[in-house]
């Protein structure tokens, strides 16, 4: 009775080989004082758990947005705009102090 | 929510109690667990992160991310899922989105090169060279390892779970959060192409 009956094909064989050197190659390890470095960046993020700013304040357009409400709610808003052309018979007495600040 | 902890077998009773007992203590605040925690599972993070990554910095990212992510998030911790089991899923899906960035990124700086924005070299360095698959006689290793790269993932992460980490079927399983049968389709896939990609350049070396 032939061996071959018992043995693995070549290829399978070949297989097996690299499926041992691919186990062997994953034995690495993190370098040494890893638990400092993981300590450390601990310490550097002490907001991460309970955030004193939400997350979606971190963005600049949500930011902007936020900044825009807030200013049309207070009422400055119209600070911004520019002036109506200047109609002398309907103008309010109120712009006259204005104008005499800009002296 | 995928990194969330879900039902699964726990390895043994032994095992299961000295994780509940590093559960508890974790969840009290204990330093000292947090300590045993890393020592106790650094090597089989960083190994999980780097079987996905091929870069030594990039693993160890991945493994510190995973235990600031731990000790950050314990107190949720309910226990329905074994300590390992939670460590490896989250370990493959941070190291799975770490490897997606990167991609995109080579992706943005291949196309930006081929418009001429910057002053790059256009041929791509070599990818996933591990210093044992450099030597003479390696080249298999090497070849087996860029195919490995090129599966999708899920494949990519089960076989290296199953060849490399040296995990059970119903273990990795329970990392996936999905069912034995759909593990050993998913190998079976991914051991078919990398035999068919692989087994060629074998006959020959």
């Amino acid at each position: 009775m032939s061996d071959s009956a018992f043995r693995p094909a070549p290829d399978e064989e070949e297989w097996e080989d690299l499926m041992r050197q691919l186990q062997d190659q994953a034995q690495g390890q993190p370098r040494p004082f890893f638990y400092n470095r993981v300590s450390a960046r601990l310490s550097s993020r002490p907001l991460a758990p309970g955030r004193a700013v939400p997350l979606w304040m971190l963005r600049p357009a949500y930011a902007a947005l936020l900044g825009v409400i807030m200013l049309a709610l207070s009422g400055d808003v119209g600070a911004l705009r520019p002036a109506p052309a200047a109609n002398p018979a309907t103008a309010p007495d109120s712009a006259q102090p204005l104008r005499s600040h800009s002296q | 929510m995928p990194d969330s902890p879900a039902s699964t077998r726990l390895p043994d009773a032994g095992m299961a109690d000295a994780e509940a007992d590093l559960v508890a203590e974790l969840q009290l605040g204990s330093e000292a667990a947090f300590r045993t925690l890393v020592a106790r599972y650094q090597d089989r993070v960083y190994r999980t992160a780097f079987s996905l990554l091929r870069t030594a910095e990039e693993a160890e990212d991945v493994a510190q991310e995973v235990f600031v992510e731990v000790y950050q998030t314990i107190s949720r911790f309910r226990g329905e899922a074994s300590l390992t089991t939670w460590l490896y899923r989250l370990a493959t899906s941070r190291a799975l989105k770490t490897r997606r960035k990167a991609q995109a990124k080579k992706r943005f700086a291949h196309f930006t090169s081929v418009l001429g924005f910057d002053n790059a070299v256009l041929h791509e360095p070599p990818d996933h060279a591990h210093p044992q698959a450099l030597l003479e006689g390696q080249q298999q290793l090497q070849l087996l390892l860029d195919h490995i790269a090129r599966l999708p993932d899920q494949q990519q992460v089960v076989f290296t779970l199953r060849h490399e980490q040296g995990l059970r079927y119903d273990e990795i399983a329970a990392v996936l959060n999905t069912t034995v049968p759909a593990v050993e389709s998913l190998l079976f896939r991914a051991r078919q192409t990398l035999r068919k990609h692989v087994q060629p350049h074998l006959r020959y070396v």
